[in-house]
């Protein structure tokens, strides 16, 4: 093609306005151009504003986002086309004419202040919602499921089940097993996103099978002060696995825990419900005995 | 007819790990063998305090004090102590340094210092029995409250009596319930912290596992003072013995009529249940814990708006605070007021731990100095070793080097000195206590325990944490100590919570007062005290070895060579510096270097 110098507009159309779109007007504009901003959502945003954070840096998405949508929507240089879609380009470069259908919106933007009363308000879009492609039924043993369904049960309620569903489920199994998470969401309605979040984030939840015996060597200061390391580095040892690990057997799991609250006889381990004062690294050798 | 003797003996999880419940049984059967069972009554009860030497046994009404029990001493105790009427001196309490025991309870230095009010039941009640605690003036203050005050009288008391919170903060409690109780929003709730995360603490634990029903009435208070009708404990999962003992408590205190509705037929409705915690140390912050309770992801966020649950305005006080309560209203608050400091009211209970003889639960006025607690509650040292620091607070607290010892302890002072109250650990740390690899120990904790909302604690924890292990690597370079302080000032000053603000405290407090062992261990690649394995080397002092063998026995890589009755040799090649050597030696012969 064959650039026209003399017929070049100055302005420039920029398709999407997602995190890339935004950018890109703002630059533009920032440099002189006149921008024309297609988005075909009802609003600037795109993907990027639905999530928590960003990969790699985990950087949170919000942060990076929300200044580019302020200054987008306040740059006199940049007119917004929202909720609307290209039907048709013409023309050649430095020159185009596009044509942009704007969808009917019923909504005067020069007087909305984005309250959202209309959205609470409205029947149809709740009913939209509510028609929810269904998932696949949840896979599992048949065991399994009734004892997940007998804990179920005992629980009524919205979110602020899930902590104490989880903790009987990680004690009936000793830890938590996919199936049982996506039943969990199946029968409660929540998402296993959400269960997966916070299962992930407090300790007392496994999401990787447990030995049969768990051996916690506590690590809080006071035990730490008094060599709780050379006893976790002595169990490491002598079962020759990581600290959070299982034994190749499956007899021993080696986790540590921040404090048991007996500050008085540390350094203190314990060994599924039992727990020892007093520990020094002869009597760790001699301990493991006891329980194969 | 009542017993002429009750054996008190203690069961908190401390004595339990040490066979507490075995020697209770075996006592039992003796009694009974001896047919003593008309006489002589076995009292389970809460922690008495000196865990250090658990198993303990209280012999009441005389207050003779028994220690470091075992099943086989039992037979000849219940036969000389409860049939001929002779106390057993082996089975007493020897001072560290002294030669004679001393019998009474009343008269060991331990206790005589201490002044009990939010343990005033300790080791004098059965934690399970509702009737012992209504025997000593349990229930009087709700009943109290609940018939001749009103609301706004009860949180006037309060105010009065100068009451801070005990989590740590010090917030003035009046003032909280002030607060939530003008607040239009209804229904209301109280909650409970007994999310007692620090490590190295265990106050919580034991008021609750000693007196559980200590902490339902000052609930019960607070919930008639604010409007609230339902209330939460959160109880950590760590301890399951506190979990059950309470859950047995509410149950009974409904029984009686002392929760749920209808209150002692006044029309007060209050209802109280526990929540699980599930290990995550953030939910000791208010705002994370509610979002717990919510069922949330626990993430702190900022503040104001002030803290709420369910959208309602919520009261969440610390297990100390809400023990103090019923006293408060029994007594008044002209009496707590006179107790404590100018600033700083009342008592506070401490966990005293680590490197120290009387490790245990004490409860002291305010205004005490740490060299008090320290050597004269505490009892020193020991093995005759120095004194390095005391490290208040937790995770978030600092250092408190010998020099400051005769800090008078109470929320300001701690401030002052770079620490802080918090709920209350104390940790002692002696000469071979290394205070770079401390400071590394505790931003490896919040590292692990940040929840990773915010990008300074997040990541400035990761950062301070590497450095720091480099440092105790012996990699430690130029102008790292310069860093760290930097790093953890900026840390400080971005993050939200409580967590991220204080996780840099462990640093900048041993950095104030413990700069040079910083110093050599960057320049002269030197650990002073003989921690950090990289920078230290196991050697035997031909002189002191008598060549028995053991080290050469107990040695995991078979590092130690040498002929019976001969000096030992370490080949350096094959130690991994594991310190087994050290622990089993008798006569001191391997010295670290």
């Amino acid at each position: 093609m064959i650039q026209k110098a003399s017929d070049k507009v100055g302005a420039v159309l920029v398709v999407g306005g997602g995190v890339g779109g935004m950018q890109a007007s703002l630059d533009l504009a920032e440099s002189g151009y006149k921008v024309y901003l297609v988005e075909k959502a009802p609003s600037i945003g795109g993907v990027m504003a639905q999530l928590d954070k960003t990969f790699p840096t985990n950087d949170c998405a919000m942060c990076t986002l929300a200044p580019r949508m302020v200054d987008c929507g306040r740059h006199p240089d940049i007119e917004k086309l929202i909720y609307s879609e290209i039907e048709s380009i013409e023309g050649e470069v430095g020159n185009f004419k596009v044509s942009i259908r704007k969808k009917a919106r019923s909504v005067d933007p020069d007087k909305c202040t984005g309250c959202g009363e209309c959205v609470a308000h409205c029947l149809v879009r709740n009913i939209v919602y509510m028609d929810r492609p269904g998932r696949e039924p949840v896979q599992m043993e048949e065991s399994m499921r009734v004892k997940v369904d007998d804990i179920l049960d005992s629980y009524r309620g919205g979110p602020e089940i899930i902590v104490p569903i989880l903790h009987d489920v990680n004690e009936e199994f000793n830890w938590l097993p996919p199936e049982a998470l996506l039943r969990i969401a199946e029968v409660k309605e929540i998402p296993i996103e959400h269960i997966l979040r916070i299962a992930s984030f407090y300790n007392a939840f496994s999401l990787t099978p447990k030995g049969k015996h768990v051996i916690r060597v506590c690590t809080g200061t006071a035990c730490y002060v008094k060599g709780a390391q050379r006893i976790l580095d002595t169990f490491a040892r002598e079962l020759s696995v990581d600290v959070g690990g299982v034994t190749e057997d499956g007899q021993f799991s080696l986790e540590t825990v921040n404090c048991v609250g007996c500050c008085g006889q540390s350094p203190v381990i314990t060994v599924d419900e039992d727990i020892y004062g007093y520990v020094n690294q002869t009597m760790a050798q001699d301990l493991l005995g006891k329980y194969t | 007819m009542p017993h002429i003797t009750n054996v008190m003996i203690c069961t908190c999880t401390n004595c339990i790990s040490n066979s507490a419940l075995d020697i209770r049984d075996s006592l039992e059967s003796e009694i009974k063998r001896r047919e003593l069972e008309d006489d002589v009554l076995v009292v389970p009860t809460g922690a008495s305090g000196l865990c250090v030497n658990g198993p303990i046994l209280i012999v009441q009404p005389e207050g003779i004090f028994y220690q470091h029990l075992k099943t086989k001493d039992i037979p000849n105790l219940v036969e000389e102590h409860f049939l001929k009427g002779r106390p057993v001196k082996s089975l007493m309490y020897v001072p560290p340094g002294q030669d004679s025991p001393i019998p009474e309870l009343r008269s060991i230095p331990f206790f005589k210092d201490q002044r009990l009010i939010a343990l005033r039941n300790r080791g004098l009640i059965d934690p399970d029995s509702i009737d012992e605690y209504i025997a000593r003036d349990g229930y009087k203050a709700l009943a109290k409250v609940v018939t001749s005050m009103k609301p706004e009288a009860v949180i006037k008391e309060i105010s009065d009596s100068g009451l801070r919170g005990r989590g740590g903060a010090g917030f003035p409690t009046g003032r909280k319930w002030e607060s939530r109780r003008k607040d239009p929003r209804t229904p209301k709730y109280v909650v409970c912290n007994a999310d007692e995360g620090d490590p190295g603490a265990f106050m919580d634990r034991s008021i609750i596992e000693a007196d559980p029903h200590s902490v339902i009435e000052g609930m019960a208070i607070g919930a008639y003072a604010v409007g609230a009708s339902s209330g939460y404990v959160y109880l950590r999962m760590e301890y399951p013995l506190a979990v059950k003992r309470m859950q047995l408590s509410i149950e009974k205190a409904r029984e009686y009529g002392l929760l749920g509705e209808d209150i002692l037929g006044l029309g007060f409705d209050f209802d109280l249940q526990i929540f699980k915690g599930a290990g995550a140390f953030v939910c000791g912050e208010t705002t994370a814990l509610v979002a717990s309770i919510e069922g949330k992801i626990p993430e702190p966020r900022q503040r104001p708006p002030r803290t709420t649950l369910w959208e309602k305005p919520v009261v969440i006080n610390n297990v100390e605070t809400w023990a103090n309560v019923p006293v408060i209203v029994n007594w008044g608050a002209k009496w707590f007021s006179q107790i404590g400091t100018e600033t700083s009211k009342g008592t506070k209970v401490f966990s005293l731990a680590g490197n120290i003889n009387n490790a245990g639960l004490v409860e002291v006025p305010m205004g005490i100095t740490l060299r008090e607690i320290v050597y004269n509650i505490g009892g020193g040292i020991p093995k005759g070793k120095q004194f390095k620091a005391v490290q208040t607070g937790g995770p978030s607290g600092g250092f408190i080097p010998a020099s400051l010892l005769d800090l008078r302890v109470d929320y300001e002072q701690l401030d002052a000195a770079g620490s802080m109250m918090g709920s209350g650990g104390m940790v002692v740390m002696d000469e071979n206590t290394c205070m770079v690899e401390m400071a590394r120990y505790f931003v490896d904790f919040t590292n692990d325990e940040s929840c990773g909302k915010c990008t300074s604690c997040r990541e400035g924890s990761l950062a301070l944490l590497q450095i720091l292990q480099r440092i105790c690597r012996g990699e430690g370079r130029e102008g790292d100590v310069e860093l760290l302080e930097e790093l953890a000032e900026a840390i400080k000053d971005a993050s939200q919570c409580g967590l991220g603000q204080s996780l840099s405290n462990p640093v900048l407090s041993s950095l104030k007062h413990f700069r040079e062992e910083y110093e050599e261990h960057v320049k002269n690649k030197r650990c002073p005290a003989g921690v950090c394995k990289a920078l230290i080397t196991f050697d035997i002092d031909k002189e002191k070895c008598t060549g028995c063998r053991l080290c050469a026995k107990k040695c995991p890589q078979d590092a130690i060579t040498g002929e019976a009755k001969e000096p030992h040799v370490i080949d350096q090649e094959k130690c991994i510096k594991c310190g087994v050597c050290v622990d089993v030696c008798k006569f001191e012969a391997v010295s670290i270097t």
